[in-house]
């Protein structure tokens, strides 16, 4: 029963992933982004589970609770926290929302290609969705690329971060479960340390606009 | 473990030892202890290259984490030669700088680094192996940008012409590894022995041997490499740049040495014609520049660029009479080219450590300013004037032995036998003739200018008048190197059989020592002897010199007051020629190559026309290569730059922007 229901649990979760990621490049709205990142997490510790379930590793089960606490409710709450406190602004992109569609379209697309040619010997369905893992590394990208606030930088890398999780987990299984704490706690740190600054940089210019920080000081 | 071994690692030690004690020793100790173990090294260098230099044999093996053979030093005779050479004028230098080397030049920074440059000039000729010969290359061209670096506190131009020096400098390195590479890419291995298997008419090694060529001529000053010599030369003190330019420009020559005799003999002809035309330049170059040149020191440095000209000049000329098959006369040019290489050394050290001992009494290097020096300073004006005439090239110098046996070869190369060799050797030896003797010319111009202007007449600056002579431990290594000067012009026999030992088995110019000391080139059939000549020469003129002082004594000299002055009755230093003025014939004639700026000032009495009140006259003469050859090459980069910069204009965005393109390229070029 359940090895016929696998593949399209797998396919909703990923799909799940996709949708949330080429969403966050729509909205503009940080609190939007940040309840889609949210989403994302669960989404990503569901795929996790399904996995583990399948593989009958309770080790990767365990890894699906983690990555639901950290990435689905953890830095989202972080992130949503602060926002509410300090944020008054939305974002301005420098791509408006249809150009970011399409763009997320011909990402995902290169995506699927690259990812078909890398894993042609490997049939089996998770691999298959790979490519999924691929486009939101660069959909994060995209988003570090064209978003002007530090915060919707930070969200941009934490779907980046997701993205490399995903392929990690559809390839190979996983990775190892103390590997898997020491990235969350690296990617937790690195949001801390990232709204810290963003903190300073609100109190000293104002605003959080990191196209105005062109110069170096000593 | 063999003697030549234990040298080379009694050089490493004392290296160490010379870095230590400069680091740790105070200053007021710093340039007596220093000088005293760089002068050891040096002295070791000296007893190894001479071991090596007369058959002994020995290594030192490097082993190494890289993926490539041990490295190994191994002198042969060659090496040996120019290890001695250099080794010598590094033990000039050191002595001379344990009484010249004050504030900046005594620094720990400048100690260190001319333990480095001299150990790492020393085992360049060691090397078997690419590597090794370009870690020691690069430790020696280090060794002297950190010597310079140490004056860039007192002298503000030190930078500008450090980045000369050092950009130069990659630029030969560039070529120099690039011309090995081609021969390691296509022979496989990194020895030279190795690289000595490519046939030197494949075009791969044509091409190598321009890469090494250019390389190598960088580094021995030739034109258009140049350019950093007349400004890196004049800010060095006297011994470094006695060092640099006596010792450093002979790696240069070894390295083209290595090339045309042991890495790819026997080459086309038109190696040859391309070696000899880049000599030809440089001499002529150089030796205008030197002659027109109203600073002492960049008319030393730009003497040195024609010397080596001369150098190249014979080393192309063996190369193009070897593939012709006239080997008497390939051969004679070849020894030729290490006579001069050799006697350069001498007097080119002894030259500029006389311009350090010029500087240190006077602090002036300008000539016009000079004058007098000669019964100031008598023993530095007798080491410079014996000097001087081996720059000329005159006789019973080492300098005239050389071009002596230069023009010799060059005049018998065109004819083997009474047939005509080919018609490029036809063509190229009467013109190499011709440029020979120009230069030779204005050597001898240049040489009149430099002893006379600052040594004879009147003081033209209170400076000078004030000069007193240099202390005895700055004398000793003047004396040393005049006698050097001298020896090698009086014993060319014994000189000559040792450096065609060095050139051996291959190459083997068949001369051999006859008379007293004399020199008999049996390929080319042409016979010196100096010492003979000298002495025929004294039993003829003795008696003459004897019977005019006899007749002097009977008649006493009248003195008789001047006649007329041209109205004023005392000769003043102003009156006498300068620098400028004796060489202003000449930048007249040679005015289109030299192409100087003239600036002449008038000041008017008042509203007068015609009533001149001062005259001020200032002439430039600039380096015509640096202005029309790499001022556009710099201004090209330089709008490169300014427009790189808008791709740096400090964007986050932008940035991350580059690493998303990148990545998005590898991911399309890897689906592909």
């Amino acid at each position: 029963m359940f090895d016929t229901v696998y593949p399209q649990l797998i396919g909703l979760c990923t799909g799940a992933l996709l949708l949330t990621s080429a969403l966050m490049v729509w909205r503009h709205s940080l609190l939007a982004s940040i309840r889609l990142l949210s989403a994302q997490g669960f989404a990503l510790a569901a795929l996790v589970a399904v996995i583990g379930v399948e593989e009958g590793a309770a080790e990767v089960i365990i890894v699906s609770v983690l990555v639901l606490l950290v990435k689905g409710m953890g830095l989202p709450w972080v992130l949503a926290h602060e926002t509410r406190a300090t944020t008054r602004t939305d974002e301005a992109p420098r791509l408006n929302p249809t150009a970011g569609l399409l763009t997320v379209a011909l990402l995902t697309i290169l995506s699927y290609v690259v990812a078909s040619r890398l894993l042609r010997d490997d049939s089996s369905v998770s691999a298959h969705a790979a490519g999924i893992g691929l486009a939101m590394v660069l959909i994060g990208f995209l988003l570090l690329v064209t978003r002007r606030q530090a915060g919707s930088q930070l969200i941009g890398f934490l779907v980046l971060d997701n993205g490399i999780a995903t392929v990690a987990f559809l390839t190979s299984g996983g990775v190892p479960l103390f590997l898997e704490l020491g990235i969350s706690l690296d990617v937790l740190l690195v949001v801390v340390i990232l709204y810290v600054f963003a903190g300073r940089m609100r109190n000293k210019f104002g605003n959080t606009d990191i196209d105005q920080l062109r110069k170096l000081h000593d | 473990m063999t003697s030549v071994a234990a040298g080379m690692l009694g050089q490493v030690l004392l290296m160490l030892t010379a870095v230590a004690a400069a680091l740790l020793t105070s200053s007021r100790w710093r340039s007596r202890v220093s000088g005293i173990l760089c002068a050891l090294l040096a002295g070791a260098g000296v007893v190894t290259g001479a071991l090596a230099l007369f058959g002994g044999r020995g290594s030192l093996t490097i082993p190494t984490a890289l993926p490539l053979d041990p490295l190994v030093l191994s002198p042969d005779r060659l090496g040996g030669l120019v290890m001695l050479v250099v080794s010598v004028v590094g033990l000039l230098a050191s002595l001379f700088g344990i009484g010249s080397a004050r504030v900046a030049s005594a620094s720990r920074t400048a100690w260190v680094s001319m333990a480095v440059f001299l150990f790492g000039m020393q085992l360049v000729p060691a090397a078997t192996d690419v590597v090794s010969f370009l870690l020691f290359w690069e430790i020696m061209t280090l060794g002297s940008t950190a010597l310079l670096l140490a004056h860039h506190a007192t002298r503000g131009t030190v930078a500008s012409a450090l980045v000369w020096y050092s950009a130069m400098s990659q630029l030969s390195f560039f070529f120099v590894v690039a011309g090995f590479a081609v021969l390691a890419g296509v022979t496989g291995g990194t020895g030279f022995a190795a690289l000595a298997t490519l046939d030197p008419a494949s075009w791969q090694a044509s091409l190598a041997f321009v890469l090494l060529l250019l390389g190598f001529g960088g580094k021995a000053e030739l034109v258009p490499l140049h350019v950093w010599v007349p400004r890196v030369l004049p800010e060095a003190p006297g011994h470094v740049a006695a060092a640099m330019s006596g010792a450093m420009v002979n790696i240069g020559v070894y390295g083209a040495l290595l090339v045309c005799v042991r890495l790819l003999p026997n080459g086309p002809a038109w190696w040859g014609v391309l070696v000899m035309a880049l000599g030809a330049v440089s001499a002529l170059y150089g030796i205008l520049q030197a002659s027109v040149a109203s600073n002492l020191k960049v008319l030393l440095a730009y003497s040195t660029t024609e010397n080596m000209g001369l150098v190249f000049l014979g080393l192309g000329a063996s190369v193009l009479l070897r593939g012709d098959h006239a080997t008497g006369a390939a051969d004679a040019a070849l020894l030729a080219a290490l006579l001069l290489m050799v006697s350069h050394a001498a007097f080119k050290a002894t030259l500029f450590l006389g311009a350090g001992a010029v500087a240190r009494s006077t602090g002036e290097m300008n000539l016009d300013r000079l004058g007098g020096l000669g019964s100031r300073m008598p023993w530095t004006a007798a080491a410079f004037g014996a000097a001087a005439l081996g720059a000329a090239a005159l006789p019973v110098t080492g300098g005239f032995v050389a071009e002596w046996m230069l023009l010799q070869a060059l005049v018998h190369g065109s004819r083997v036998g009474g047939e005509v060799v080919s018609v490029t050797a036809s063509v190229a030896m009467p013109l190499a003739v011709a440029v020979i003797a120009l230069t030779a010319g204005l050597a001898l111009l240049t040489f009149v200018k430099a002893y006379g202007i600052a040594f004879l007449a009147r003081p033209r600056s209170v400076k000078a008048k004030q000069a007193r002579e240099v202390p005895v431990i700055m004398r000793v290594p003047l004396a040393i190197g005049a006698i050097l000067v001298v020896g090698l012009g009086l014993l060319p026999g014994p000189l000559a059989e040792a450096l065609a030992s060095a050139l051996g088995p291959a190459f083997r110019p068949d001369v051999r020592t006859i008379g007293l000391a004399g020199i008999d080139a049996r390929g080319i059939d042409v016979v010196l002897d100096p010492t003979t000549l000298l002495a025929l020469a004294a039993v003829l003129l003795v008696p003459v010199l004897m019977a005019v002082l006899a007749s002097a004594r009977r008649h006493p000299t009248r003195v008789s007051p001047l006649p007329w002055a041209g109205g004023g009755s005392r000769l003043r230093p102003r009156m006498q020629y300068t620098a400028t003025s004796y060489a202003e014939p000449l930048v007249r004639v040679f005015d289109d190559v030299l192409r100087p700026t003239r600036d002449v000032e008038v000041t008017h009495v008042g509203e007068s026309r015609y009533l001149v009140e001062r005259v001020h006259v200032e002439q430039s003469v600039s380096d015509v290569i640096e202005t029309r050859l790499y001022r556009p090459v710099l201004i090209l980069a330089q709008r490169f730059g300014v427009r790189a910069r808008r791709a740096q204009n400090g964007s986050i965005h932008r940035y991350l922007s580059y690493s998303f393109l990148a990545l998005l390229v590898v991911l399309i070029v890897v689906s592909l």
